[in-house]
């Protein structure tokens, strides 16, 4: 595991010093902050997303909607295309400028983590699809009948989530009932509802879209 | 402590659930049909978390879209290999992706003995540690 504080040229060297080395090159955020708050200098996540996709990494921590890493939904969608699509229109309301085809470069798997937890599977599906590492950190070790309890919490919340939505069932809405019919045959997922289903992060995001869509009329 | 009661299997995409009906299993079906995934059944008898290449029954359902007959074929296998593991999995062609997005178990052997810890003595003294399948003892066929 990497920060962004070791600098550009270093990950480039890393990537491939991982590759070399059968290893998966993790890259945490920490330094993000920094140049990626404030409207007016440094830049945007978007571009160390499109940086780091070029650089070589395999992981990238990516911002969760929900959790404390905060994040404005559309704003987290285009970091997630940027990583995964092969080819990203321009979509200003993600904050994408520029069509861009990314013909067959390797993509970088986004992560969640922080303060995320297997009460919010159905927001976490929604918000952020498939194509994701969900870490929960806290929200395992810290159940209440130990870790192993708290790892299959999360796996039958996001199975059940999984089976519920690929059967088309509306689960931003019926979510928190799916989770309380699984609780009901797997006590660990109780446990862990009890103790973190009410517990959400509500702070406005400080990275928001340049550019609002509002519509023109035409004469 | 928690143990895992019945050493059930916990490979693929729904393994954690109780075991999937068959309406339960088209529900998926569907869902990977609208995707325009192809759907394939494999079996094994060796559940050994880097087998990833089982036995495939027949070939992948490229053509297939019905999915009835997709579950009659899912059957048959559960039919032919009643104390296997069976999967069913669903291919993505898509550029970029070209591999497998869905993969669940649909059949498991009556019992499961589940895995031990090998432990092997190395130079220096030192231990290498690795998972073995109580299963994988007896040969091929006899297993379960």
């Amino acid at each position: 595991m990497i920060d962004l504080v070791i600098g550009y040229t270093a990950i480039q060297s890393m990537a491939v010093w991982a590759r070399k080395n059968d290893m998966i090159l993790h890259l945490h955020r920490a330094g993000n902050s920094t140049y990626s708050r404030q409207k007016n200098h440094g830049m945007n996540f978007r571009v160390i997303c499109k940086w780091m996709r070029m650089a070589g990494v395999d992981h990238i921590h990516a911002g969760t909607v929900v959790g404390k890493l905060e994040g404005d939904p559309m704003m987290i969608r285009g970091f997630y295309d940027t990583l995964l699509d092969t080819h990203t229109p321009m979509q200003l309301e993600k904050g994408l400028f520029f069509e861009q085809d990314w013909a067959s470069m390797n993509k970088v798997m986004p992560v969640a983590s922080g303060g995320i937890h297997a009460g919010q599977m159905h927001q976490l599906l929604t918000y952020l699809g498939d194509d994701v590492v969900l870490q929960f950190g806290g929200g395992t070790i810290g159940h209440p009948m130990g870790i192993q309890a708290g790892a299959t919490a999360n796996r039958v919340a996001l199975e059940a989530m999984v089976l519920a939505r690929n059967e088309g069932r509306d689960i931003w809405n019926e979510g928190p009932q799916i989770l309380k019919d699984a609780a009901k045959w797997c006590s660990p997922l109780k446990a862990a509802i009890d103790t973190w289903g009410d517990i959400s992060f509500n702070f406005e995001s400080t990275d928001t879209a340049d550019f609002a869509v509002t519509p023109t009329a035409s004469m | 402590m928690m143990t895992n009661h019945g050493n059930r299997l916990t490979q693929g995409q729904f393994s954690y659930l109780p075991d999937l009906t068959d309406s339960q299993i088209t529900a998926q079906i569907e869902f990977a049909l609208s995707k325009s995934w192809a759907i394939g059944v494999e079996y094994t008898d060796d559940p050994h978390p880097r087998n990833t290449y089982w036995e495939m029954y027949g070939n992948p359902m490229f053509d297939l879209k019905d999915p009835a007959g997709i579950l009659k074929e899912i059957n048959a296998c559960r039919k032919t290999f009643p104390n296997h593991y069976v999967r069913v999995t669903a291919f993505d062609s898509t550029q970029g992706v070209e591999s497998v997005r869905m993969s669940y178990i649909v059949n498991r052997p009556k019992n499961e003995p589940g895995f031990g810890l090998a432990r092997q003595e190395i130079g220096g003294r030192q231990i290498q540690y690795t998972v073995h399948s109580y299963a994988t003892d007896k040969p091929e066929g006899e297993r379960y």
